[in-house]
């Protein structure tokens, strides 16, 4: 087991080496006044100061020695200030946020992950549990009903999911604003006195006692976490189904009928955990899709994410911005990754060998 | 048979016993048939007996062991063991019996848990009972683990860390768990190696003189079978064709198509070989789905006449302990 995961963590450096290899790569469709983003905050206006650029951030050198200085940035020689440096957490200048990418993803990353945390349980648990009985009951009327759905909800697109609801809880009912948070509430928020410990809303409301902002953000939440659930349900229902199915036509499921377990313990002490497997891989993808932004959804609700904020970005061909925030979030799959790999040993006990 | 006197040696009685698998069709999912895995099969099983039972792949074998068992409810007759009505048990009773009977299967690669490791396999059967608690399971596994020859260090491993033959003796570790007197040894050697085929089987011969097991012995290899049974019966189409004592059945079988299954079974010695009348059947075995009218070997039968499409052949005493469902049965004696 120990060295399965000190396996996996070697690889980690490879892989982040790949990433920052594609995205720069990707840069490298950028005109050099474009890219000039990555290091200066005013895009140069006349093509003396283009020059001047290109010359100053070694533009014009060949592209090992551009890679480089993209990673470690570049030491001024005068005053020894260093620009630049995705290493250093120095990701270049957006435009759409006006401040320095990192501190964009620093200010709209939270509230993202503040969503994933309340939307991963019910999306995942819901999920499987809707698998497991529709599995279970092969064939029944939960079955057929599970399958129904399976096929609406992957079928039915989510701005259109995400609108209707808006339009009744919002629209009519108003029970579930849009947004963030009410603007009184943020006004508590923005007050002195609130600390923020870890810049998610849910957990900072808690710790400084303020229940009616928990409520508040919850409130905004509600609806995102019901679109996002109700997508992923239906691909979370299909597979758990399928691999439940299999694992139930399996032989050591009868071998735990024969020994005189409960139909109870037969399905979730033997079929679930070995149905688990496959599903494994799905919430994992799932989890890291959620800590990406969900563009759409972030989107339709106002949520200031950073899926909002990548949308808003690419529409104004804010191209390092994106860059950025593509770079970022390929660092988050790369730990998901490991984590999916590491709990995949957990659930199966062949892969500790592989 | 069913007339006969209550025997108390007798261990377990199947009277009439099927089971028929519904086939739906169409949009409504009609029940448009029924495979007839097992269809009316009468026998019993005597304490300390080993029975043999052989037939073609999809004869229903393996229906009858895990029918006898309730693993799979039957559609029709009764399985009493130690005169306990096993088909309307339900729930917690049926539970209690299964301490009783168990089951080896075929596959030693499909039927242990791999998540599970073999304390937990081999254990589980002992908690669900409330047989042994806590240090206790882990030293009746230990104990299991040295009576099936494996090494009891072993027990904190998971299945896939050994070989066939091994995997085979923690599913038989696992069946001895709860001191069954009854186990249906579902083709416990067909996927092993002819190396290990008889060491699993000595075992198995071992354990069953030292617990006075009862064995439903289920395989296609004749040899085997004969090796290890006291009685034997032969199957064929969902039903019992033949069922004699062992010696009995090797040396006078009685119905064409034990004859021919027996022929087919090799002689090491090439004169020999060369000079015994071989039985060829022709065809294919008819779908259990709609077998033939009258007798079910009729299709394939050397020596059928008209009456053996009429009806159906029953399943008499010809000599005493020696059962046939021919109605020519006597042209062999």
């Amino acid at each position: 087991m120990i060295t399965y995961i000190i396996r996996r963590l070697l690889l980690v450096p490879f892989l982040l080496f790949g990433v920052t290899v594609l995205i720069f790569g990707m840069l490298q469709f950028l005109t050099p006044v474009e890219r000039s983003a990555l290091y200066v905050r005013d895009i140069p206006k006349t093509s003396k100061q283009v020059d001047g650029i290109i010359l100053k951030y070694g533009l014009d050198k060949p592209i090992h020695i551009q890679y480089w200085r993209w990673l470690v940035g570049t030491i001024d020689p005068v005053t020894g200030n260093r620009t630049g440096g995705i290493i250093y957490g120095d990701f270049g200048w957006s435009r759409t946020g006006s401040q320095p990418v990192v501190e964009l993803i620093k200010t709209r990353f939270p509230n993202t992950l503040d969503l994933t945390l309340w939307a991963v349980a019910p999306i995942i648990l819901v999920g499987i549990w809707l698998g497991v009985q529709a599995a279970v009951h092969h064939n029944g009327f939960i079955d057929q009903a599970g399958r129904m759905f399976s096929i609406v909800g992957t079928s039915f697109p989510t701005f259109v999911f995400g609108l209707l609801v808006l339009m009744i809880f919002y629209a009519n009912l108003q029970w579930f604003p849009p947004g963030r948070l009410s603007t009184s509430m943020q006004a508590v928020v923005n007050a002195e006195g609130f600390r923020s410990y870890t810049s998610l809303l849910t957990i900072d409301s808690l710790l400084n006692g303020r229940f009616d902002v928990f409520i508040d953000a919850l409130k905004h939440m509600i609806l995102p976490i019901l679109t996002l659930s109700y997508i992923s349900w239906a691909t979370f229902l299909r597979v758990t189904r399928s691999s439940m199915l299999e694992t139930l036509r399996q032989e050591y499921v009868t071998t735990a009928r024969a020994k005189g377990l409960s139909e109870r313990d037969v399905i979730f002490k033997h079929a679930r955990p070995n149905a688990m497997i496959s599903v494994v891989t799905l919430a994992g993808f799932t989890v890291v899709g959620l800590m990406g932004g969900v563009v759409i959804t972030e989107t339709v609700f106002d949520y200031p994410g950073i899926g909002k904020e990548a949308a808003e970005a690419a529409s104004q061909l804010d191209v390092v911005t994106v860059l950025g925030f593509a770079l970022f979030n390929g660092f988050i799959l790369i730990i998901a990754n490991l984590v999916v790999d590491i709990l995949y040993a957990v659930v199966d006990p062949r892969v500790r060998l592989a | 048979m069913s007339n006969q006197t209550p025997n108390d040696n007798v261990l377990l009685r199947v009277e009439d016993l099927k089971m028929h698998f519904p086939i739906y069709r169409g949009v409504i999912q009609r029940q448009v048939g029924a495979v007839r895995a097992v269809d009316g099969i009468t026998f019993d099983i005597k304490r300390g007996e080993t029975l043999g039972l052989v037939g073609e792949s999809g004869c229903g074998k393996s229906t009858t062991g895990r029918t006898i068992l309730q693993l799979y409810r039957p559609t029709a007759g009764s399985v009493h063991f130690d005169d306990v009505d096993l088909v309307h048990l339900r729930g917690e009773e049926m539970r209690r019996m299964r301490r009783k009977m168990q089951m080896i299967f075929q596959d030693p690669y499909a039927s242990l848990n791999p998540r599970m490791t073999v304390t937990d396999i081999v254990g589980e059967p002992l908690m669900v009972h409330s047989v042994a608690t806590g240090k206790e399971i882990q030293d009746r596994v230990q104990h299991l683990l040295e009576l099936v020859n494996l090494n009891p260090s072993f027990a904190s491993r998971y299945p896939h860390e050994f070989s066939g033959g091994q995997r085979q003796r923690i599913g038989v570790a696992r069946a001895l768990a709860l001191q069954p007197s009854f186990i249906v040894c579902d083709e416990p050697i067909s996927a092993l190696d002819v190396s290990i085929q008889a060491q699993v089987v000595n075992l198995l011969e071992d354990l069953q003189q030292q617990f006075n097991l009862t064995y439903l012995f289920i395989a296609h290899d004749l040899s085997m079978v004969k090796h290890i049974s006291d009685r034997v019966a032969v199957m064929y189409l969902g039903v019992f064709v033949e069922l004699a004592s062992r010696d009995e059945l090797y040396e006078k079988p009685l119905h064409p198509y034990t004859r021919a299954l027996l022929s087919a079974v090799p002689i090491p010695d090439p004169i020999a070989d060369a000079k015994r009348e071989r039985v060829i059947l022709t065809g294919d075995v008819p779908s259990p789905a709609s077998p033939p009218s009258g007798c079910r070997f009729r299709t394939r039968c050397p020596i059928a006449e008209a009456v053996c499409a009429e009806s159906r052949p029953e399943f008499r005493e010809i000599t005493p302990g020696h059962f046939v469902a021919c109605f020519f049965a006597e042209r062999f004696l």
